[in-house]
Formats: C-alpha cells, structure tokens, sequence
C-alpha cells in the first residue's frame, strides 16, 4: 500500500526541527499553539511559524508534568506539562511563544502552569462555554481581537488583512485536499490506510504550511492516479471501526495499534487530532473575528457543555461520519481525567445503540501496564462486529434466496 | 471498644442561651431561642442523630463551645435546613442547583432557593431521619456511586448531588449554576442531566476565565443573567424589577460586609475568639445563606456582637489549644478536619474559597446585572492563579496565618491543577510554610489516616 509521497512526508519531519532551528537564527519566530479553537491563519498570517504542541504516550513525561499539575489533571496535559519540564522535545525547544485556548479548562491551567513554573511567553484566547448564544459570539469576537493584538504585540507589526486573507485561503486549500484524501482510506481496496492519513494529517501540525499544502495535493494526484473511484464500502471480512472520544496524539499508538493487530480497520474518526478540525469550517469574513469564529461554529469540542441532545451538533456529526464512512462499530477512547469526552461515553453508546452501531468505551492511560486487557476487549469487540456482519450477510443471502 | 456519648448541649446553658434574641426569617416568620433550645436537644438529637455524633472523624460535628451561644444557632440553621426548603418549595418556591463559591444574589432575588451540590447532599441524606453517622454515610455514599455508575469514575465528589437530583431524593426545579467557578466538572455534569428522563429545565451562566481588563466579559455575563432571573422568575411567579434585584443585593451586602468585620475583628484578637469550627460556620453564611438570607444575615449580627464580647473580655474560643498554630486553608470543596487539626495544635484562620466571594459586594447603584457580572468577575479566587495567589498572600499575611494547606478532592482537576502552583508563590511571598494534600474520603468518616497523617505531621513542621 506504499503511497510515495509519504515517504518524503516522513523524511521532511525528521529535517523539520533543524530547519526551524535555522528560521528561527534567520529572526523569524515559532508559536506553539495547544487546544482547539487556536485561529492558526492569524499566527500564520502575522508572519510566524505555527506548530501544534500534541505529545502524548509517554507516560515517564506523564509523571513529570504530575509534579507541578497533579495526578487529577488529564493524562495529555500532564505529558504536556511533563515535555515542558523536560525540554527534550524538538518542537518545545524551538518555540518561542505560546498560544493556548481555553476550550478545556485543563488546556487552561496547563497554560499557567507553564508560564509560572518554566518562564514560557503564553497568550490565551478564552473560549465562551455557551459558544451557541449570540452574546457568546459577540465575546468570543471581543476576544478574537485580543488574541490578535496580544500576537501583534509580539510580531512588532499590525495584523495586514490581504495576508491574512491568504493565509485563509492556503488553509481552506489544505482542509479541502484532506478531506479528499481521507475519503481514499475509507474506501473499497484502498491504496492508503486510515493510519496513514492519520499521521499525514499530524505531519501538517508541524511542517510548513504551503510546502504541506503541496505535498498533500502530490499525494492525492498519487492516490487519484492508483485508485481512479474510491468507493466508500467494505472489502471481505473487515470490521469497519469509527474512532471517537479523546484526542490521540504524536507519540500514542497505543489503541490505535491494538485496533490493528486484532484485525480491525479503522475507518474513520471524529478525534480533535484527527479530521474533525478540518471539517465544516467556513471563515465568512476576512478578519480576526470572522476567522475565529468560523473555529467556533465547526462541530462542536466536548468540552463545551451543550444542554439538549436532541440538537447537539456533535453528536449529529458522529451520526453523520458513520454513515459516510459505513462504520459498524465505535470504539470510544476516553483519557483518564478526560471529563469532556468521559462523562459522555455511557450518553453516546445509548444514542447510537438506537441506530444499532454498538460502542465500546476503552479508557486508558498512557502507561503500558493496560495494553493486555485492552487488546482482549478491543478484540471481542472486533470479533462481535465480525460476526455480526456475516450473520448479516448470511441473512441477506437467505432473502434474496 | 469505648463507646463514645453523643454530643448534648448542657442543661446549665439554657437559661443564658433562651435569653438571646432568636431569629427572623425572610418570610417574616422569627423562631424564639427558647424554640431553637427545644429544637437542637429533644427535636434534632432524635431526627439526626448522626449530627450528634461526637466522634473526632465526624466532619459535620458540632462546636464543642457550648457558650459561643451563636454556634447553636447556626447548627439550627444547618438542621432545619431540609424543613425550611421542603416546605416553602410546597408552597411554589423553586429551587435551582448552583456551583459553591458563587453569590446568590440573582437567585434569590428572582424568588428562588439556591442549593450548591454540598448542600444537595446534606439535604439527600436528612431526607431519611433516625440514622446514625454511620448510617448517614452510607446513605451519602450509596448516592454517589450511583451517580458514579452513571457517569464516570473520574467525576469528583459532586457527581453525588447530581444522582440525588437523578434519582428524585431532593426536587430540584432548575439546575443553572454559574460554570467555571473554581470547578471544570459541573459544566460536564449538568449536561449530563440531558439523558435523562426527569428533564429538569437546566441553564449555564458562563464565567470567562482570563477576564482581566475586559469590559467584554461582564457584558456577557450580565446578559446570561437576565436570562437566568428571567428562568427562575418564570417558575416563582415573582416580577423582578431593580428595585426587588437591589433589595436582595443590599441585604447580602450586609452580610458580605458583617462576615468581614467579623475577620477583622477575629484576627486582630489576642486569642481567637472561637475555634476553628464556628469562625468557618459563622463566616460561610455570607456567602451560602443557607436558604435563608434573612435568617443568614440576622445571625451574623449577633455572632459579630459575641465575638466583640469575646475579644473585649479576652475569651479563648473552647477547644483552641494554647499557642495555637494558625492555619490558612486553599482550595474548594474540602478542608481539614477542624478537631484533628485542634488537638495537633492548630487552629483554622481563613479560607480563600468562600472568603473570596464574601469579600467582593456588589455595586448598589446603577444596572444591577452588570453590577453583580462585575463583582463575579472581581473574586479573587478566580483571578489568573498568580494573581489569585499573591491575594491569598496577602490574606495570609493579614490572618497571621503560620501555615498554609491547599486541599482538594479525589477527581477534582481545576483546583488540583493549581495546588503546587499556588502553595509555592504563597510560600514566597507570605513567606510561611504550604502544603497541598489530595483527599480521598470525602463524605465518609473512616480510613481518613491518610490526610489526617499529612495534616498532623505539616502542623507538628510548623
């Protein structure tokens, strides 16, 4: 299944942080931004190089970052926490400012905590919880603007709107040729797996964007090239698994491998590390506002509390990428101290239970010790979707019999 | 194995104690101390035993100062509590689940009966009477798992008063807490409630963090409380204009400002003039009011007027130890036992979570939404944490505080995430020595060695 270009995809990651090594001797400046509402077109737009500050799996870092944000915060935080305490990470040594949102209030604290303890510059953009009112907006706006102007401060120049109308559209393009690569891993006899576009779409948190914008449209002429019509359907004996809940990040394969060895196949996800970002984001105005809150009005993060069920934008999504990608189970991976998407999984099962998909919730850590129990459940699960997908056909055989 | 009598107020304290005034409350009705005397030795004894429970590991124990006469009535309070909200929520009150730490004003104001989880859960286990603590406990705990098995083992604490309003043991009309005040697990929690059968109406007051200097954010919550009065307006019946919203600021005003002469009063005292368990008790009223702020405010009064005598005629509080070691104490939810901590030599000296919001009144003049969304955004507790902490300094240094313990719950990650953080800027600038301690026996009165090992032990360093 070897897709060429992602070869050079991987050989650019590993010269990337000597190459923001030497951008950043030549005066330029890194932003590192951590959460889910970051407008990343702004800090590209004002001329500095962003990078997605996501590590997790380590659960030696997981220790150290409990030292200074306790053992109750969530296990990606700590690690982030524990990556900055360390300073050993490529990506964390060459960032000079830092940008976080308070989407998840953890995201929040953790942006304190690394400001206090080990003398970081951070900016933060406060995210409203009541993100559908028309009075959140309107603060969400205000705070847009502050962001900008905290990031202005920084850059030494004002926000110039004929650059940030670029960066937009540099971005738009590169959401655009994800979303058709990721159709390509979904599909029947499929030249690229879903791992594949998993990582590709984690490889454009680090890389220049306009060379990741090329290098993505050199994969999908690949993949058009090999697969002309990829058809959205199963091939023989898969289980088609869904991927959903709390983030998995560089470093963490854990689940995700055991999926894998167990025969399952991952066919989509709705991970905040994953496509969900990229997806339904429409910037309807040039302007610190107009583009932050296009962020805001995408499906929404779990960490916004949303009271009714019947209309929560979420869970509509989740319903919708099923169906898209005709997956038969979700395996629901929820981080210890993850409460966003914790205090949701027994909600979701019985949402989609109604539809018959059924969910399977692992919640995890990143220490090793779980890997075992994890697999046996992770593969009773795939072995349950297995066999109902033959008696499935079975029956259908009999039908038309 | 000893057995322990359960705690009584002496017969040779009555005479002096029905003497006193006794105390109104805000439907004009007033309780006389000779009612309260009957209430808290034949009544309650039999209704809540596990209140009289003289145990040390009893959280929820009494003040072993008898004469502190004020005491006995803030027990009374605290008991009648489940009495006083069943019977005016009969009469069409409605009664909303908020967050602790936050003011009431709003609630009250638009004819409804606050209810922070604590409380919630207080009044879930009197529903049942005639238990011992043991009893009680189990009551409590059984409620919390059940909320556990719903939900996630991650939830703090607090998931327990979610599952009493689940499961029906307390009617709860509204559930509309302000959110991330001091906590990330209700905004989760109260969603949570969207699953569920009962569908209890249910709204979010968002507080910003990082609000500093932006004019925007109280406009966004001063429009979240129109709609919040407007909710609860709708369920009482009442019409709320300035004026009914500017009656109830001024009354909890008064109380803010009388809970804080009490401090004042207290830490300029040669000794203290009460022990830990009645400073907290008295002091929480002004920003709890207990369902009552009329009551609230009325005892506060005479607790001020008692611990003036106190300090005048140079009166130790009962049960403080000679040279008593002062502690200030961090964090929301939990605290060291005040008993545990008398007999190691300590006594409690301030508390930075409900003394954040009792120290910020609320402007009596002007738009009174906007007024109250500026003094939310003005607590010190929820400032940027280096600027919460450098308050909490301060409040250390103006306590004589000798020590400082930052404690939170098992499950709790918004105040966990800041305890090291806190501890360590407070130990720099109040210059005295902190600790932070995770507790995990919330709720229950057994294998609490663990904190109260770290407790002791930190009190014998300082």
């Amino acid at each position: 299944m070897s897709v060429k270009t992602l070869d050079v995809i991987r050989k650019r990651l590993e010269e990337r942080p000597d190459e923001l090594r030497r951008a950043r001797e030549n005066g330029l400046k890194v932003v590192g931004w951590v959460g889910y509402n970051v407008p990343e077109e702004i800090i590209h737009a004002l001329g500095f190089i962003p990078v997605r500050i996501a590590v997790g799996g380590d659960d030696r870092l997981v220790e150290i970052g409990a030292r200074y944000a306790s053992s109750k915060t969530c296990v990606f935080i700590r690690e982030i926490v524990g990556a900055f305490a360390e300073n050993k990470d490529p990506y964390i040594q060459q960032t000079d400012i830092l940008a976080f949102d308070a989407t998840c209030l953890q995201n929040y604290r953790a942006a304190e905590v690394i400001e206090y303890f080990f003398k970081k510059d951070v900016v933060v953009l406060a995210v409203p919880r009541n993100f559908h009112l028309d009075e959140a907006k309107e603060y969400f706006a205000h705070e847009a603007n502050e962001f900008t102007r905290l990031l202005e401060e920084r850059a030494g120049a004002p926000l110039d709107s004929a650059r940030l109308a670029e960066s937009v559209a540099l971005y738009n393009d590169i959401r655009k040729t994800l979303k058709s690569i990721y159709t390509f891993q979904a599909s029947k006899n499929n030249v690229i797996s879903w791992e594949e576009v998993y990582d590709l779409i984690q490889a454009g948190e680090l890389l220049d964007k306009r060379e990741y914008l090329s290098l993505l449209t050199q994969t999908l002429d690949e993949l058009k090239e090999r697969q002309h019509y990829p058809v959205i359907a199963s091939d023989d004996g898969d289980s088609r698994i869904f991927l959903s809940g709390s983030l998995i990040p560089r470093g963490d394969r854990k689940l995700i491998s055991i999926i894998k060895s167990v025969g399952g196949r991952i066919v989509g996800d709705d991970l905040w590390s994953g496509i969900l970002p990229h997806l339904d984001l429409d910037i309807k105005e040039i302007s610190p506002a107009g583009v932050a809150l296009g962020y805001l009005n995408r499906t929404p993060h779990a960490a916004l509390p949303y009271l009714d069920l019947e209309s929560d934008r979420r869970l509509k999504k989740l319903q919708e990428c099923l169906s898209q990608f005709k997956a038969q189970g979700v395996i629901y991976h929820t981080l210890r101290y993850c409460d966003p998407f914790t205090f949701k999984a027994k909600e979701t099962k019985n949402v989609l239970a109604k539809s018959g998909i059924p969910l399977l919730e692992i919640h995890t850590e990143y220490a090793g010790s779980d890997y075992e129990a994890m697999k046996t459940r992770v593969e009773a699960f795939v072995e349950m979707i297995k066999i109902k997908s033959e008696i499935a056909e079975e029956q259908s055989v009999l039908v038309d019999a | 194995m000893a057995i322990i009598s359960p705690f009584s107020y002496p017969e040779e304290i009555k005479d002096k104690f029905v003497a006193t005034p006794g105390l109104k409350f805000k439907d004009g009705s007033t309780v006389s101390s000779a009612e309260i005397w009957d209430f808290m030795t034949k009544e309650a004894p039999k209704r809540f035993p596990y209140a009289f429970d003289a145990g040390a590991n009893n959280m929820g124990r009494f003040s072993d100062d008898v004469h502190f006469l004020s005491g006995i009535k803030r027990g009374y309070l605290t008991l009648t509590l489940k009495d006083r909200v069943m019977k005016q929520h009969a009469a069409g009150t409605p009664t909303v689940l908020v967050q602790g730490g936050q003011a009431m004003d709003a609630y009250y104001a638009a004819g409804g009966i606050p209810v922070r989880p604590g409380l919630v859960m207080q009044w879930a286990r009197n529903m049942e009477e005639g238990l011992s603590l043991r009893q009680s406990e189990t009551l409590g705990l059984n409620i919390l798992e059940s909320g556990r098995r719903k939900i996630s083992i991650d939830a703090c604490n607090q998931i327990a008063a979610h599952a009493a309003i689940d499961n029906k043991v307390v009617p709860i009309d509204l559930i509309a807490p302000f959110l991330c005040l001091r906590c990330s697990d209700m905004s989760f929690l109260v969603e949570t409630h969207r699953n569920r059968v009962h569908d209890i109406p249910r709204y979010l007051v968002d507080y910003p963090v990082d609000h500093e200097n932006k004019p925007w954010a109280a406009e966004y919550i001063a429009a979240e409380l129109r709609e919040l009065i407007d909710k609860i307006a709708a369920l009482s019946g009442r019409k709320i204009t300035d004026e009914v919203l500017f009656d109830e600021i001024k009354l909890e005003n008064r109380g803010r400002r009388i809970a804080t002469e009490i401090a004042d009063l207290w830490w300029g005292a040669e000794n203290p003039p009460t022990n830990s368990t009645d400073f907290f008790g008295i002091a929480f009223l002004a920003n709890d009011f207990v369902g009552d702020p009329v009551a609230s405010v009325d005892l506060l009064e005479q607790s001020k007027k008692e611990i003036e005598e106190r300090i005048q005629n140079n009166i130790k509080g009962f049960g403080v130890p000679d040279h008593a070691k002062r502690l200030f104490i961090c964090g929301s939810c939990v605290g060291p036992n005040a008993h545990h901590a008398q007999t190691a030599g300590a006594v409690f000296v301030g508390r930075d979570d409900s003394w954040s919001c009792i120290s910020v009144p609320v402007e009596e003049e002007g738009d009174p939404y906007l007024n109250i969304a500026k003094s939310m955004l003005a607590y010190p507790y929820e400032q940027r944490t280096e600027k919460r902490a450098e308050w909490t300094a301060d409040m250390v240094k103006r306590s004589r505080a000798d020590g400082v313990i930052f404690m939170y719950q098992w499950g709790c990650n918004y105040q966990s995430g800041v305890a090291r953080m806190i501890s360590d800027i407070v130990k720099q600038r109040a210059g005295v020595v902190t600790t932070f301690v995770e507790v995990g026996e919330l709720g229950r009165s057994e294998a609490t060695e663990q904190s109260t090992n770290r407790v002791e032990a930190f009190i014998e360093m300082v």
